[in-house]
């Protein structure tokens, strides 16, 4: 072997050593968080998701999105977001999941999703998204649609939207509904416009 | 057959390049490099004229391998119409076994989700579970079932 | 949080599009370079004359494998946001068998192929050609094989991560196998001479 070779070989040699040196104490895999990023993300509400669309995203048949369930198996067994798988916090602390798909999460009224969501970031996972007020946000805005009387055009806009999906997933949009009827949360107080912020990119080979 | 006009470049060189390209490739758009992908997508596109955005950057990059090779090729004094074969079998023999190893290849890709360039070497570079699985079950077939193949090569 | 470049914003969509032919020419390039252009010196391989292919492949691994690596130690690349394949155990094996008899029989692979074709190789074409019939067949008769094609899948998970081992560990194993192989090939070639 000649000299080039051997400085080559003990370069990669020393290299890899050195990482697994580097790598002893770490008993996890998944790279750093960054905490700081973690809270920031919250604040600025990048963990969330909307019911509507994530009924969008479901209803094109985007293949890049995995919804997952964080009740009970009874809950589920009664309804659950069509495509949804049933899983829990403590199988979502292993569980290997594809890292260029977005995970979808939702439980009751967020919760559980929300601390699901915490702990996929912490294990490096990095589109994972959150359905902030659960299946309730879903029930409401995606099957159960309502339109004041006195809408504004936004609102219709929002509506029509909304019914479009609600009739694909076989919900019942209600318009001419008196104000005190319509359903609230937090999107009540939100702009509807804003589209979902993240693309989604995938990257085979 | 016809010894090239320039030498080949040595293999270890050649690696380490090509791994700096595949680390460039990581660290410019988060993904390694591919081939298999572009050929799925280009059915795809001809049966249902679906298109995929993954599928389009494998197109433009495996477009990009051919100019690479292409130039390399010239510059090097390497461009030769020519079917390259061994010397027992016939052009004709080498084209249709070329065909024939290409739809399995294509097959194989398939159900592997890559081939050597996806797979193997990007999916390896990162550790890939499922890249080793098929660096290893690629090249036993292949050299377990070497002798079969001896016409075609020896 | 420094790189992938298209992950903080740095590359967009257009420059992310841009990028892919210019990896795809220094890619071709070093291929040609290396000869992996040429079908009987890629087949030559299986016939313990000619390890190109495996010093090429090892040689290239080790230097992305090391070079991500110790980039993500520093913190000029976030590694968990490269994107790495999903594993399917059964479907990966019998994909590895199919594509061994194939590259075995072709002598050339996806890549180099268009590296032969492009250099005037009419095989290249042919194997092209070929490949493009074996993904339309896949289609043909993906019903029948869907179940199978979408089992055992155990997500993007190291082989590290499967034997439980830190992906340093993992990163040792692979360089001793690249240079242990790095050796035998080396022995391989003075014995023939």
């Amino acid at each position: 072997m000649n000299r080039r070779n051997a400085t080559l070989a003990a370069t990669a040699a020393t290299l890899a050593g050195a990482a697994a040196l580097a790598d002893f104490r770490s008993p996890r895999h998944g790279t750093q968080v960054d905490v700081t990023q973690l809270a920031a993300e919250i604040e600025a509400g990048d963990d969330h998701i909307s019911a509507i669309d994530l009924a969008e995203r479901i209803m094109k048949g985007d293949g890049n999105i995995r919804v997952l369930d964080l009740r009970s198996e009874a809950e589920f067994g009664e309804f659950h977001i069509p495509g949804a798988r049933l899983t829990s916090i403590a199988a979502l602390a292993r569980e290997q999941l594809p890292r260029d798909e977005t995970i979808a999460l939702y439980s009751e009224g967020g919760g559980h999703a929300a601390q699901a969501w915490v702990l996929l970031r912490l294990r490096g996972y990095r589109k994972v998204l959150v359905l902030r007020e659960g299946i309730y946000e879903w029930m409401s805005r995606v099957l159960e649609p309502r339109l004041a009387k006195d809408a504004t055009a936004a609102e219709r806009r929002e509506f029509e939207r909304a019914a479009l999906l609600s009739r694909y997933f076989g919900g019942v949009p209600r318009s001419g509904v008196d104000r005190s009827e319509l359903h609230t949360g937090y999107w009540t107080d939100v702009a509807q416009a804003r589209p979902d912020a993240r693309s989604t990119r995938r990257r085979g080979c | 057959m016809i010894r090239p006009a320039k030498p080949y470049s040595d293999p270890y060189l050649a690696g380490i390049g090509l791994g700096l390209v595949l680390l460039a490739a990581y660290v410019w758009v988060g993904r390694g490099l591919g081939a298999s992908g572009a050929f799925s997508s280009v059915v795809a596109a001809a049966t249902s004229g679906s298109a995929s955005p993954l599928g389009d950057w494998l197109v433009l990059e495996l477009v990009g391998v051919a100019v690479g090779g292409y130039l390399s090729a010239r510059l090097a004094g390497r461009t030769r119409a020519a079917i390259e074969r061994g010397p027992r079998v016939s052009g004709y023999g080498r084209m249709m076994a070329a065909a024939g190893g290409g739809v399995l290849m294509g097959l194989g890709a398939k159900f592997a989700r890559g081939c050597t360039s996806g797979q193997a070497l990007s999916g390896g570079a990162l550790l890939s579970a499922g890249s080793w699985i098929f660096i290893a079950a690629c090249f036993a077939t292949g050299y377990l079932l070497a002798p079969l193949a001896r016409r075609l090569w020896r | 949080m420094t790189a992938p470049l298209t992950e903080t914003g740095a590359l967009g969509a257009t420059g992310e599009l841009v990028a892919a032919p210019m990896i795809g020419i220094a890619f071709g390039w070093c291929l040609e370079r290396a000869g992996l252009g040429y079908a009987p010196k890629l087949a030559g391989q299986f016939y313990l004359s000619d390890l190109t292919v495996f010093k090429v492949m090892f040689s290239a691994i080790l230097t992305a494998m090391l070079g991500a690596f110790w980039l993500d130690r520093m913190g000029l690349l976030t590694l968990s946001l490269v994107s790495m394949p999903e594993t399917l155990v059964l479907p990966q094996a019998l994909g590895g068998v199919l594509f061994g008899v194939g590259f075995l029989v072709a002598g050339l692979c996806p890549g180099t192929s268009c590296v032969a074709a492009a250099s005037g190789r009419l095989d290249g074409a042919g194997v092209i050609g070929g490949m493009l019939g074996g993904v339309a067949l896949f289609h043909a008769i993906f019903p029948w094989v869907q179940r199978f094609y979408e089992s055992t899948a155990l997500g993007s998970v190291t082989f590290a991560e499967m034997l439980n081992v830190s992906r340093g560990m993992g990163i040792v194993l692979v360089t001793v196998v690249a240079l242990g192989g790095f050796a035998v090939a080396g022995r391989i070639e003075r014995a023939r001479l």
